[in-house]
């Protein structure tokens, strides 16, 4: 219970005796621990489970009843024919140049932006913020045709512009960010502003390096965003030059709408990329403070 | 001006300076914003009072919209909806994310392992999520069902067949889909606490839920007010998911606002019903936002 | 505070004035009248639907200075794609009318051209015409006229040993042969069910209003839908097709089901004969021998082949865009009475596309390699009394909405047939019909 509840538990200290019968204690725990883990595991896998054993059955195996968990036998070729079949390369180059900058300007924008929302005192500020996020609460299919209105008079619709200026300034960075630094105390900053610092300094030496845990979240929620937009690219990405790998895979499902095991396939490789930047990337999201030794 | 008093000069100046200070912190992202979306928003909200068939000009007519949507029993049914799966969603999910982020904030064995499991329903393509679960769900030959029977249960639900367990299926997948989002702020939120206010605690003798609510909790209240806000705006808003798995059936047991608003806008080409809709939608977030705000203000002073 | 406001407001009314001025213009008149033209025409999933590339390159056969280059749109999304670059000027000179459910919009909204001279000059042989005129203009020519027929599966009937249709079925005759079938192929080992309803609300609505006498959809009476219902509930309740609920959580398609010998028979469009074909050529369906009849009747009167049968479908249409610049007018025209005339039809049957003038084409049509040579596939191609499933009017597609509410709760059990068709009809009038 104890490695449970605390955000941070410290290592067990105390008398040999009574360290002793809490190890014990602890290993249960965390047995326990374990299993829960991997029973809750299991669930939250199991879709992504038969999405991958479905690409690696032939398509008549897919809608069998009862449900086969496991194909008959494993067929790679989908694997090699979704290349010919379709514009995967072109696909995840698009939604990969996309999602960088897209992620680069939010994060940058975002937090520079939430610096001054969090940090610095002037008049108007609240209404502002409010004005930030009152537009979160507003469904985008309401004014979805204004902005694109808007959007193709300022020549930007039908290329790649388009999804970077809709989804890099949105007001969700900001509202992260701010509440972040807002967790930052203000003794830190006025301490800084005493010792001659320029608020551009704070923000780059301080609140940056302070503030990796929240950067890293909101790189990866962007970068995932992005990548799985589907109705932004739906209306402005039009040329199959400039596709993203959601629409390409929607129009592949539309085109080869009875081959379930090659859809399942393209779900797979869609995925893929960002696993594996969430795997390497995961330790910076519990790694923020400690590592820059400030204990608050 | 050189009458003024020296301190309330000095005020200005420190004033004018904060104020272009804050601004050009502001500016680059207030660029974007203000142009590409509060423009539309603003934009919306005069559709709103129009009849607006899309192409031509808006016909101005005052509340004939609001008026319209007094008796419109499919608002009140998607609306009724809409609140259905909020409050069933947004407790499920903060328990769900809360636990796991605790869960996995630490060096245990396998952890990245697991932080990426609990993740992976987020980066997974809606379409492909809609598919797998409708097959899950499936009523007669489902394996969800086939537990069910197999643990005794001889009348199982139909799920997204039927109107009375429609909202549940979307409400689980939901929770399912989001709760590793949410997991990830709080991993971070976790992380602003310090350790030695831990250490404290427990040398005053408070056990692990004593801990928690007096030190867990309050250093993760700036993040739990975006999480929740974040999640209600959400749940309120809720479109996609729906449309893929239901498309608002059996019936009408799954409409929600966001759909009628698609519906009553792209389907029925009436978007100045549709902007009013939106509207109502909008208020309703902010109403509840304001409130959270000043819960979130009062419990922090 | 003041100077935030300020700011805001800037750069709003700046970027208001550019939308609301903006949506005037875009058309251009640089275009010179003589020399080579070029007209953009709308068209969805090129790779895999070739008529609009057929056309193209028939009419640039006829007309060498005139090149008709294809913009793609998303199938499903074809109409929020079409909305949004009308509105912002940007679409092509011609677009189709996919359905008639949306052509009360574009016209309504002005966003079609007066057609009525390409109208007169094709005469009364184009079907569906009439669909498309709205106080005596026409706004759109019909190129294509799909119509909902029976497709069946020879073998499996020949397996089971029950007679093929004869083009006196009535809705009873259909529902015992269904069930007859699911039986008999069960005891000779056949999975196969007897027939395969999809799951649009068209597949038992489409077929109501069109055959019985005096329904109508803004009369905003829907009792005409109960038997329809009664006998698609019993169908599914004696497990001799798939039910709704099993079609849609397995994402079944009705391509596999017929394609892969899942059913014995399938009421569908016309357009499916084109995917069946390539599908049987391909290897994606089955090889097996299949046939075409008229769709089951209301009543006696209109069965047999003396009789003309009742079915659906809408027509699909070309229309022309009102930015057009003034001197691509009279091509884009000549364009449309191409798609519509003996030609295009040609052209279209050529690839197994139903035109809108069907009489012309049916030779063509059934010289096709894998198409079935019976008279009766014959006759029910060529004759049919093919009414609109999606009459034209402003209420349409706000009752149609209420009718797929219908649809879903009625065939995934939820409600009775009653109670929901009393329900439909409240919100008809609350909902639809008060405007």
């Amino acid at each position: 219970m104890d490695a449970l509840l605390d955000a941070r538990p410290s290592a067990p200290a105390g008398l040999a005796a009574p360290r002793r019968a809490g190890r014990r204690r602890s290993r249960a725990w965390r047995v326990l621990g374990y299993v829960v883990l991997a029973v809750a595991a299991a669930a939250v896998l199991l879709p992504f489970y038969w999405m991958v054993m479905s690409s690696l059955k032939t398509n008549n195996d897919i809608f069998t009843l009862p449900v086969k968990w496991v194909p008959d036998s494993v067929v790679w070729h989908n694997y090699v024919d979704i290349w010919h079949k379709s514009d995967m390369t072109t696909w995840l180059r698009n939604t990969l140049v996309l999602s960088v900058a897209v992620t680069a300007l939010q994060v940058f924008t975002g937090s520079f932006a939430a610096y001054g929302f969090a940090k610095v005192r002037f008049p108007g500020r609240d209404v502002l913020f409010l004005a930030y996020l009152a537009t979160i609460a507003v469904p985008w299919q309401s004014y979805m045709i204004p902005q694109f209105i808007l959007m193709s008079k300022l020549r930007l619709s039908n290329t790649l512009w388009s999804i970077i200026a809709l989804q890099a300034f949105g007001a969700f960075g900001v509202f992260l960010m701010k509440q972040y630094y807002e967790s930052i105390p203000d003794e830190l900053v006025q301490a800084a502003r005493i010792d001659g610092m320029s608020e551009y300094g704070i923000y780059r030496r301080i609140m940056l390096p302070l503030s990796v845990p929240a950067l890293a979240s909101l790189t990866l929620l962007t970068f995932v965003t992005t990548w799985n937009d589907y109705l932004g690219p739906l209306l402005y990405l039009r040329s199959h030059s400039i596709w993203t790998i959601q629409i390409g895979l929607k129009s592949f499902i539309t085109t080869y709408n009875a081959e379930y095991a090659l859809i399942m396939t393209g779900s797979v490789l869609s995925v893929l990329p960002i696993a594996i930047i969430f795997l390497v990337g995961q330790r910076y999201f519990v790694e923020g403070i400690a590592s820059t030794g400030l204990k608050g | 001006m050189t009458s003024m008093p020296v301190a309330r000069r000095r005020r200005g100046r420190l004033v004018w300076r904060n104020t272009l200070v804050g601004w050009s912190f502001l500016l680059p992202n207030f660029v974007g914003f203000a142009v590409l979306t509060l423009v539309p928003v603003v934009l919306l909200f005069y559709y709103a009072f129009t009849d607006w068939d899309v192409f031509g000009g808006a016909q101005w007519s005052g509340l004939a919209n609001y008026r319209q949507l007094l008796h419109d029993h499919s608002f009140w049914t998607a609306l009724e909806n809409t609140l259905y799966y909020t409050v069933a969603h947004i407790p499920l999910t903060l328990a769900a994310s809360l636990a796991l982020a605790l869960l996995l904030n630490r060096k245990l064995r396998g952890v990245a392992f697991f932080r990426t499991v609990a993740f992976f329903p987020y980066i997974t393509s809606i379409v492909a999520l809609a598919q797998v679960w409708n097959m899950l769900f499936s009523p007669g030959y489902g394996p969800i069902n086939e537990i069910l029977r197999w643990v005794g249960i001889s009348h199982p639900p139909g799920w997204t067949t039927s109107s009375d367990w429609s909202m549940p299926a979307v409400i689980i997948v939901g929770t399912w889909r989001e709760m590793g989002y949410y997991m990830l702020l709080f991993l971070a939120g976790l992380q602003t606490i310090p350790g030695h206010l831990y250490e404290a605690a427990r040398v005053d003798g408070a056990n692990a839920w004593q801990r928690f609510r007096a030190v867990t909790l309050p250093g993760l209240r700036p993040t739990t007010f975006f999480v929740t806000v974040m999640l209600t705006i959400g749940s309120f808003k809720v479109f996609d998911l729906i449309l893929v798995m239901t498309n608002g059936g059996p019936g009408q047991s799954t409409l929600v606002l966001s759909q009628f608003i698609y519906q009553k806008g792209f389907v029925e080409n009436q978007f100045g019903y549709a902007s009013a809709v939106s509207i109502v939608l909008f208020l309703i977030c902010l109403v509840v936002t304001v409130v959270q705000f000043a819960v979130n203000r009062r419990r922090s002073s | 505070m003041k100077r935030s406001i300020a700011v805001v407001l800037g750069a709003a009314a700046t970027a208001i004035s550019l939308v609301l001025t903006g949506c005037g213009s875009g058309s251009d008149s640089s275009d010179s009248s003589s020399g080579p033209v070029t007209l953009t025409l709308a068209g969805w999933s090129l790779s895999t639907t070739p008529e609009f590339k057929t056309l193209a390159d028939g009419f640039h056969a006829a007309h060498p200075d005139v090149t008709v280059q294809l913009k793609e749109y998303d199938a499903t999304n074809y109409d929020t794609q079409m909305i949004a670059d009308l509105a912002a000027g940007k679409a092509p000179d011609i677009y189709v009318q996919k359905n008639l459910k949306n052509f009360y919009t574009y016209q309504h909204g002005k966003q079609l051209l007066d057609v009525s001279d390409v109208a007169k000059q094709l005469g009364d042989s184009v079907g569906g015409l009439s669909d498309y005129q709205v106080d005596g203009k026409t706004y759109a020519i019909p190129y294509r006229q799909d119509t909902w027929v029976l497709f069946y599966n020879k073998d499996l009937f020949t397996k089971a040993g029950v007679p093929d249709p004869d083009g006196s079925w009535t809705w009873d005759d259909y529902v015992n042969a269904s069930k007859q079938l699911t039986a008999k192929l069960k005891s000779a080992g056949s999975k196969a069910l007897g027939d395969y309803e999809h799951t649009w609300q068209s597949t038992v609505q489409g077929f109501a209003l069109a055959q019985t006498p005096g329904a109508s959809l803004q009369s905003g009476n829907f009792s005409y839908l109960k038997p329809y219902y009664s006998r698609a509930l019993d169908l599914q309740k004696s497990g001799a097709q798939v039910s709704l609920g099993d079609a849609t959580t397995n994402s079944l398609t009705y391509q596999a089901e017929f394609g892969k010998q899942q059913a014995a028979m399938m009421l569908m469009g016309t357009w499916y004969i084109a995917t069946l074909l390539s599908q049987q050529a391909s290897g994606d369906a089955d090889q097996f021998q299949w046939g075409m009849a008229p769709a089951p009747q209301f009543d006696k009167s209109t069965t047999g082949t003396s009789a003309t049968p009742v079915s659906f479908g809408d027509p699909t249409g070309l229309g022309i865009n009102p930015k057009i610049s003034k001197n691509k007018v009279a091509v884009a025209k000549q364009f449309l009475a191409y798609a519509a005339g003996t030609d295009g039809a040609k052209a279209l049957a050529g690839i197994g596309i139903t035109p809108a003038n069907t009489s012309a084409v049916t030779g063509t049509f059934f010289a096709l390699k894998g198409m079935p040579t019976d008279d009766l596939s014959k006759f029910a191609f060529a004759t049919h009394n093919t009414k609109p499933e999606n009459p034209v009017s402003k209420y349409t597609a706000g009752l149609q909405n209420i009718l797929n509410d219908l649809h879903t709760s009625v065939m995934s059990a939820n409600k009775p047939v009653d109670a929901a068709i009393t329900d439909a009809q409240q919100r008809a009038k609350n909902e639809v019909l008060n405007k």
